[in-house]
């Protein structure tokens, strides 16, 4: 099939193999002399390892632990803080500590019970609260500030005519991919290969030489069909991939670890819960005069990528807004608790649900509209960024909020709710939106100076292409659109593009399938690679060409500073979400949500619509129904009920609608998708659920329980 | 002996008849169409059809279903029937990483032989077994109508 | 390392399988979807049992249901799938098992299953306890009848003998015309959601008068709840109520219930809602068919 409009779209390249359930997971793989492994992990949130006493081990079984592993006995993040094995510190309940290795999982799990472990406890830290009271006493992994002084904010704030102080929560969020974590060691004459469910081969394969203190190519990465990922395939499955490449190279046997359901939830990493406290000052007529917002991240027990999640966290502080005299400050810490990692929009959601909760508080406060109110501060092309960047391209905002208002008659539905809800005594309706951006790729020079990504198209003799890059397809679709991009690029029909899922033997480190980059900086370099093959193109012969990573020209970025562009390119959004809430029961019943999106241009129109009902769905459930908490450094929900994320029955048709906004530094002028559709949901729907009951909430997830104890703290307050 | 019908087969198995149906499929009869998403109940990847009744295959102890009539995703996908729900699922862009898809398509099999026109309301019921955290549901909540209309008459 | 499996029995008849239990302790398994779950291993490993199995969700006697006088009697292996579309199943009731779980589970979930695992909250219970079900055990002795209170102790203990089994579930002259119904699940979704709390209540009427009141909660204590002195309080009295009345009744309530924290819900949300359910259902000014589903 030839492709005439690249958004127009195709086929999947898996559909087959997924929808018939043939495509085999990392679950689905059998091996003759298979083990397996099953992980001893610590009961103590922090404590100091005496001794560990095993149980005889029948023939056959094997203890896997620090002591075997030839290299460094940390997984290879950016600190060197997190242990393969933990066998001197413990830092959470869950960590690993050693791992048994066996033919029957059955006697494994017998053997594991039997196992006594002698560990002084210290004193844990288990809350965030606990942390920032602690926080000088080295529990920060990482922090930033920038912006305006703060004797100029402190001076402002004196002349003005009120000062807001608001502090802001929101919880964990868990992945909930539907496939489990899952490896396989398998160990070979001279190398040894790990294949399973993950994000980012190159992670990876950096992780498994820096353990097994091996050669390049004695460590062989192949990505299995994996089952979602959401950022929680992103860091988590190295250290996964250590455990069973390090048995593997000991029993000199295939090894494959597995995690149940419950095991998933309780030990792999999260969303950050995060704190936000807001101090704003104000005008007699309610205009910002300054902003200062102190922000928290807990990171649980290791640094993993919280650092980076920080950076994504303060640069979205300030939302989509221009706000006079803004200054940040932010901490990713420390508590033993289970470490925190990726997660789609990686920091950005946390931020994007307080300012805009913040933003729709001081409207209230100024008597405002909200949507009317922001709008005032909406940035505009030409504008700074907060960290004195550029909007360098079109900012489509405000034609989309226009059109939005329109399509939901967003006027005339206010004052038909406010009627309805004082005719109502049980259910009350509301409407609230949200504005978002994301920005694409790595922050900063990342993609210069830490990934420098490098593509492969290798043409056979029989004129097939095939694409060789890094990139994880975890169901967001890359197989498909990397495979439409060469195609439409070479003129050859979209079947004649090869992509199979990618081995670390054949395929160049084209960076790690994170950031919403895969799209716009893969499909990029993939867009020029297929230029180039075309021109040099020869039938009947084998040829390959390679692209590497350019960087665009922008204002400098500096880390230590906090200045410059942060992102080459934003991708943004708008959702106006309507609920009713249930006033009996504090439910919230999701009535319609509306979502319009700047992304530059749909690769595949079918497959963003995906990303768009996805993301938002997850995004609006972080705002009021997923909801997991940590009691003495146990994850408390176990199973996927309990945590409640949606079901069929939860969700509503989304009406989306894309603006084209070409970005020349993207294929055909796309930006990312990915992350950016979770971004708006929950702030949409707490303003929503603030417009539907005239309460203010301060954290997310607005859930039944918290709603219920507003309302009844609003009954205490007008009978007073 | 436990002897049941597998796939229009009749099979049987020595296996315990406390293991779990789901294991049985996959370890002894190297089906590995249906998937364990969580093994509670609760997220229907497991979805297989006992008797013509959508069911959880992580829950059903072997020795139950002695005589039963078990269709899985292995051999339902070689039918006429399911090539529509696929060309459906494909149309309506419904698979993302597709862990939850040969559950979700067995419960839509089950809905569809049960009630061929449903409307949005009951093909929500119908999947509100099967978790699906990729698509946010519409998607495939389209296909299953897409479905219903191609297959008009011969659900 | 031994491993052991457990003998299993699956027998034709109820005959042969009560036979069975008067010689041996055994587990019984309906459906399977609470025992399975209870009885899981990790990922891989069969689950494990200590008694023998009996398998009782095929068994033709235990799958009837009909009627006998005014009485409804319910085969304790009946589906929720089979009571869902059974005409003698009163539409209250259908509305809690609508709500069950999902599709799947209704399919294998047993009310028998639902009622032996006496879980607090059960969707089946609270209107079982509105409706003094009472439940039929059968064993090599004979039969017996108790009463759903009496039969359930607490989670997942009831008053059955080794060598008995659940038969059936008889609601007693169920009157639909005229009484008025509510059923209210409180959960954290629409679907495959445990009850944070739920709510049943019926009220009879004529001319205007209160002829029976009676409501039950569930998921705030060890049983599902109700206060039978409470109910006889607003016997007698004029639909719609006073206002004071319904302060009374729910204040009454407010002495009796102490729900817990857990990780689903805490307790001060559970006594709140649970009242606030109550006291909307007390306040109505009239009753029209049918009601909203959350
Ligand atoms: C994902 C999931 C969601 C669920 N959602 C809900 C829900 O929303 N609401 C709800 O109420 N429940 C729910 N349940 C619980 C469960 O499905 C119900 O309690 C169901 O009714 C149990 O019936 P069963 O036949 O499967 O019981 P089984 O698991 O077979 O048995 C449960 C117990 O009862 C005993 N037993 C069963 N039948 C008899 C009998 N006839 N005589 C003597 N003893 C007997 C068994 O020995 C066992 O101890 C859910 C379960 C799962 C896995
Ligand atoms: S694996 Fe059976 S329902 Fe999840
Ligand atoms: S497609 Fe990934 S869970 Fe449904």
């Amino acid at each position: 099939m030839l492709n005439k409009d690249i958004s127009t779209s195709v086929k999947k390249k898996e559909h087959d193999g997924k929808v018939s359930g043939q495509l085999p997971y990392i679950s689905d793989v059998k091996l003759d002399t298979l083990l397996y492994g099953v992980l001893y992990r610590s009961p103590v949130a922090y404590g100091k390892v005496r001794s560990i006493q095993l149980p005889p081990l029948p023939a056959g079984y094997e203890k896997i632990g620090a002591e075997h592993i030839p290299g460094n006995n940390f997984v290879k993040i950016l600190k060197e803080d997190q242990p393969i094995f933990a066998n001197e510190w413990v830092n959470y309940i869950g960590e690993p500590m050693f791992m048994l290795v066996g033919p029957e999982l059955d006697i494994l799990y017998q053997l594991l019970e039997q196992v006594e472990v002698d560990i002084e406890e210290h004193q844990a830290i288990f809350t965030l609260k606990e942390a920032i009271e602690q926080k000088d006493q080295a529990g920060i992994f990482a922090s930033h500030e920038f912006g305006e002084d703060l004797d100029v904010i402190q001076s402002i704030e004196k002349n003005a005519h009120q000062v807001i102080v608001e502090e802001y929560e929101t919880g964990y969020q868990e992945h909930v991919y539907l496939e489990p974590q899952g490896m396989l060691g398998i160990y070979k004459q001279d190398e040894i290969l790990v294949e399973g469910s993950m994000q980012c081969l190159y992670y990876v394969k950096n992780a498994l030489v820096s353990a097994l203190a091996c050669e390049d190519d004695e460590v062989r990465v192949i990505q299995s069909p994996t089952g979602g990922g959401f950022g929680g395939k992103e860091d988590f499955p190295s250290m996964m991939a250590c455990h069973v490449a390090v048995a593997a190279k000991v029993v000199k046997k295939p090894v494959m670890l597995l995690f149940d359901r419950a095991e998933d939830m309780e030990v792999t990493t999260k969303r950050h819960p995060a704190k936000f406290k807001y101090r704003t000052a104000l005008d007699k007529q309610g205009n910002i005069l300054c902003m200062s917002v102190e922000l928290f991240l807990d990171s649980g027990a290791n640094a993993g990528l919280s650092p980076v999640v920080l950076q994504r966290a303060l640069l979205n502080s300030a939302g989509v807004y221009k706000i006079p005299h803004f200054h940040a400050k932010g901490y990713a810490l420390k508590t033993n608790t289970v470490p925190n990692g990726a997660f789609r929009g990686f920091g950005a959601p946390q931020s994007f649900a307080a300012i805009e909760s913040h933003m729709g508080h001081i409207s209230k406060k100024a008597n405002r509209d909200s949507i009317e109110y922001k709008r005032n501060y909406m940035v505009k092309q030409g504008d700074p960024t907060i960290t004195n960047g550029k909007f360098k391209d079109p900012v489509l905002l405000e034609d989309m909020i226009m059109d939005l208002m329109k399509v939901t008659d967003y006027a005339k539905k206010k004052a038909e709710y406010r009627s309805f809800n004082q005719k109502s005594n049980r259910y009350k309706k509301g409407i609230g939106a949200s504005f978002f951006l994301h920005g694409c790729g790595f922050t900063g020079s990342g993609e210069r100076d830490h990934i420098k990504a490098t593509v492969k198209l290798a043409k056979t003799e029989n004129d097939g292409v095939q694409i060789k890059i890094s990139n994880a397809d975890i169901g967001q679709g890359v197989l498909t659109t990397m495979s439409k991009i060469v195609a439409k690029e070479l003129d050859l029909p979209y079947e004649d593009i090869s992509f199979p899922y990618p081995d670390t033997k054949v395929v160049p480190d084209s960076g790690p399938t994170v950031a919403s980059r895969t799209t716009m900086i893969v499909g990029k370099l993939l867009e020029r690679a297929a230029k180039k093959l075309k021109e040099q193109w020869q039938s009947g012969v084998a040829q390959e060409v390679i692209e590497h990573y350019v960087h665009e020209e922008m204002i400098p970025w500096n880390e230590e500073k906090f200045s410059g562009d942060a992102y080459p390119a934003y991708a943004w959004g708008i959702n106006f979400i309507e609920v009713e809430v249930d006033t009996l029961t504090g439910n919230v019943r999701v009535e319609k949500v509306y979502g319009s999106f700047d992304i530059g241009k749909a690769i595949d129109e079918r497959i963003v619509k995906g990303q768009i009902d996805g993301g938002l769905v997850q995004g609006i459930a972080y705002g009021f129904m997923e909801k997991m908490t940590s009691k003495s450094g146990r994850i408390q929900q176990k199973s996927i009920s309990d945590y409640g994320p949606p079901t069929a029955m939860d969700v509503v048709h989304i009406e989306s609608k894309l603006f084209d906004n070409p970005y020349a530094g993207g294929p055909y002028g796309a930006k990312g998708v990915g992350e950016l559709p979770l971004t708006g949901g929950a702030p949409a729907v707490q303003a929503a659920i603030e417009d539907a009951l005239q309460i203010s909430f301060y954290q997310i997830p607005v859930t039944p329980e918290y709603i219920i104890e507003s309302l009844m703290k609003k009954a205490g307050e007008a009978l007073d | 002996m436990i002897k049941f019908k597998l796939n229009g087969k009749e099979v049987e198995t020595s296996a315990p008849p406390t293991l779990r149906l789901i294991d049985l499929l996959r370890d002894e009869f190297d089906l590995i169409g249906t998937k364990e998403g969580c093994g509670d109940g609760e997220c229907g990847a497991c979805s297989v059809m006992v008797n013509n009744l959508v069911q959880n295959s992580c829950l059903i102890p072997i020795g139950a279903i002695e005589c039963a009539d078990i269709l899985t995703i292995d051999g339902y996908s070689k039918t006429e029937l399911f090539k529509i729900l696929s060309d459906c699922y494909s149309e309506a862009g419904a698979v993302q990483c597709g862990f939850c898809i040969p559950g979700m398509v067995m419960a839509s099999a089950a809905l569809l032989s049960e009630n061929p026109n449903p409307t949005e309301e009951e093909i929500r019921e119908g999947i509100s077994g099967n978790l699906c955290r990729c698509t946010g549901y519409n998607m495939i909540v389209d296909a299953i109508s897409l479905a219903a209309k191609k297959g008009d008459g011969i659900w | 390392m031994v491993m052991h499996t457990v003998s299993s029995y699956r027998f034709e008849s109820l005959e042969e399988t009560i036979s069975q239990l008067s010689k041996e302790d055994c587990q019984i398994i309906a459906g399977g979807t609470d025992i399975m779950v209870q009885h899981k291993s990790p990922r891989g490993v069969p689950a494990k049992f200590e008694k023998p199995i009996v398998f009782i969700d095929h068994l033709k006697e235990l799958k009837k249901i009909y009627q006998n006088n005014q009485d409804i009697h319910i085969g304790a292996c009946c589906s929720y799938s089979e009571l869902l579309k059974h005409p003698l199943i009163p539409k209250i009731l259908k509305v809690a098992i609508q709500q069950i779980a999902a599709p799947a589970i209704r399919n294998r979930g047993t009310l028998g299953g639902n009622i032996c695992n006496a879980s607090p909250a059960g969707d089946t219970l609270p209107l079982l306890y509105i409706y003094n079900a009472k439940i039929k055990l059968r064993s090599s002795k004979g039969e017996r009848l108790i009463e759903i209170k009496d039969f359930i102790q607490g989670p997942r203990k009831v008053k059955i003998s080794k060598d008995e089994i659940l038969t059936e579930i008889i609601l007693p002259e169920v009157q639909e015309e005229g009484t008025h119904f509510v059923f209210e699940k409180v959960a954290n979704r629409r679907a495959d959601a445990i009850a944070k709390i739920s709510f049943a209540g019926s009220l009879r009427l004529d001319e205007g008068r209160i002829i029976d009141a009676r409501f039950a909660f569930g998921a705030v204590g060890p049983t599902v709840v109700r206060f039978m002195d409470i109910e006889q309080t607003i016997v007698g009295e004029a639909f719609p109520l006073d206002n004071m009345v319904i302060d009374r009744v729910v204040a009454g309530f407010d002495r009796k219930i102490n729900p817990i924290d857990d990780h689903r819900s805490t307790a001060v949300y559970r006594k709140t809602v649970a009242l606030n359910l109550l006291r909307y259902f007390l306040k109505k000014r009239a009753f029209k068919e049918g009601h909203r589903i959350n």
